[in-house]
């Protein structure tokens, strides 16, 4: 599975999802810490839509983390202060970086998770729908 | 007079950090950070929009140590953001990508995607609730869950993720100008001094981080200073903005090898200004032109106003001083206003002596009135 929708899985669903991947490759592998898990920032580039230039909007505060499994390297970036889920990552992204034979098995744990997003972003979108307008015209005595 | 050098203070600021601190604990509760960051949602949105730090957590824990105080909490969270290495930059964020959850416009009533109001004070009563110093978290508990789980068939297939741009109505019908991408880098005034003129990315950037209540003023003093000005919102939106970042190890950055870090909420305002213009046949025409906001978080006065600004400054020239860049974007900074400000609290001890001896100097020809102030010498 493509790197970006992975990580978008991995981090929208739940963290269970992405430990319980970074745990089986832990008990087959050798994997080393290149860095632990610590705090950067991350400044937003974004386009504005008067004359669609860019600047920047501000800084995000992101946990990240280097891995290294079998000489192949895996990061892990996360919002927020989340060394545990940055940890995870990392190695779940090593391991695809080095083809694990485990990662042909994860399609299938990943795509039920994004049911589940899809699921939640349904409700999320129910709720917000409710709050549509529905103008009704205003009879002319 | 010559200058002397004088210490001293440690013990009485000791002694003053110590009763900060029994200020902030004479009541004897301690104010929880996960409550602040569950319950002062607004605050902590203008707390992070000033302080360009997108954290809700740090940003609750800035409001607890600052005792409430957004200046001081913005200032702790520069402070900290200080100390971070910025390691990544964002892949363009287009807001056209944004998962809405509110977006009205005041220039049409029917737009593609309908009026979602969405979660806003603007349709409250405004009456002081008093069950609310009653709530307990039982009820709040229940009341989510019953709220998540209420029916109620919705037929709509609006893709919040999808909405289409209020203003590309205007575009399709020619009554706005179309622009290509500019994909120039922006400037970063957190590198390099503000020089002047700005360049545009430098104004937004200034302006989004800029602390809420001079924003608001300005962009109000903007509609009362500048003649017949009245723009209009064309779109307010707020929502969630995802966030990639491409792979430091791949120089190909294709698509879809970037990483998904997450997303941030933000509030977005295109604002509408019909202005004459001389089409190429020298003729008068009206035509809209657009001013742009965009801040963190749920900051709707805020992201009007910076529209509002942006369009002053982009008009520029004008007798008005807020079409004047220097003047609106070297004030509206928390940190630099209130540092200055503040700056008044410390000693001017050696600098009013002189401001003194000159007075008294001035007096000296004048004849004596009873008294003297010798007592004030320091």
């Amino acid at each position: 599975m493509i790197r970006k929708k992975r990580t978008e899985i991995l981090i929208k669903g739940s963290e269970e999802v992405s430990t319980k991947l970074a745990q089986e490759i832990l008990q087959a592998y050798d994997v080393k810490t290149i860095e632990a898990s610590k705090n950067s920032l991350v400044m937003v580039k974004v386009r504005e839509s008067a004359q669609r230039s860019l600047f920047y909007l501000g800084e995000v505060l992101i946990t990240e983390c280097k891995v290294m499994i079998n000489g192949f390297l895996g990061i892990g970036m996360v919002k927020g202060h989340e060394p545990s889920l940055a940890y995870n990552l990392a190695i779940v992204d090593a391991a695809y970086n080095g083809d694990l034979p485990e990662t042909k098995a994860w399609t299938k744990a990943l795509l039920l998770e994004e049911l589940h997003i899809n699921e939640n972003y349904e409700a999320l979108k129910r709720q917000v729908l409710k709050t549509k307008v529905n103008f009704d015209t205003m009879d002319v005595q | 007079m010559g200058y002397v050098a004088v210490k001293g203070g440690t013990l009485a600021i000791e002694e003053s950090l110590k009763r900060l601190k029994y200020e902030r604990l004479k009541k004897g509760a301690v104010v929880d950070c996960q409550r602040i960051e569950s319950g002062m949602r607004c605050l902590i949105d203008q707390v992070m929009s000033e302080s360009s730090l997108y954290n809700e957590t740090l940003a609750a824990l800035a409001i607890k140590q600052a005792e409430g105080s957004p200046e001081e909490a913005v200032f702790l969270m520069r402070a900290y953001r200080s100390t971070l290495p910025r390691n990544h930059y964002s892949r363009i964020v287009e807001p056209e990508d944004m998962m809405v959850e509110r977006r009205i416009s005041s220039s049409f009533k029917d737009i593609p995607g309908g009026q979602i109001l969405g979660a806003a004070n603007d349709y409250s009563h405004r009456l002081l609730d008093f069950n609310l110093s009653e709530e307990r978290d039982e009820e709040a508990i229940n009341w989510v869950g019953d709220y998540v789980l209420e029916g109620g068939e919705v037929n709509d297939r609006t893709d919040l993720a999808n909405l289409p741009k209020v203003l590309d109505y205007l575009r399709e019908n020619g009554l706005m100008s179309v622009c290509d991408n500019d994909n120039r880098e922006p400037d970063d005034v957190t590198k390099e001094s503000l020089q002047f003129p700005a360049s545009r990315s430098e104004r937004l950037q200034i302006l989004t981080r800029g602390q809420t209540g001079a924003v608001t003023s300005l962009g109000y003093v903007a509609l009362r200073s500048s003649g017949a000005l009245h723009p209009t919102v064309g779109e307010l939106r707020m929502g969630n903005l995802p966030l990639y970042v491409d792979n430091p190890f791949n120089e190909q950055n294709e698509k879809d090898d970037g990483y998904y870090i997450g997303e941030i909420k933000v509030t977005e305002v295109e604002t509408l200004f019909p202005e004459d213009i001389q089409n190429t046949n020298g003729e008068k025409e009206i035509e809209f032109k657009l001013g742009y906001g965009l801040c963190y978080g749920q900051n709707e006065t805020k992201a009007i106003a910076m529209s509002i600004l942006d369009r002053c400054l982009e008009v520029g020239e004008s007798e008005h001083a807020i079409n004047d860049e220097e003047f609106v974007l070297l004030h509206i900074d928390s940190v630099e206003s209130s540092g200055f400000i503040s700056h008044l609290k410390l000693p001017h001890y050696v600098t009013f002596q002189s401001k003194l001896d000159s007075v008294r100097q001035s007096k000296k020809d004048l004849p004596q009135t009873k008294g003297n102030n010798e007592e004030l010498q320091s």
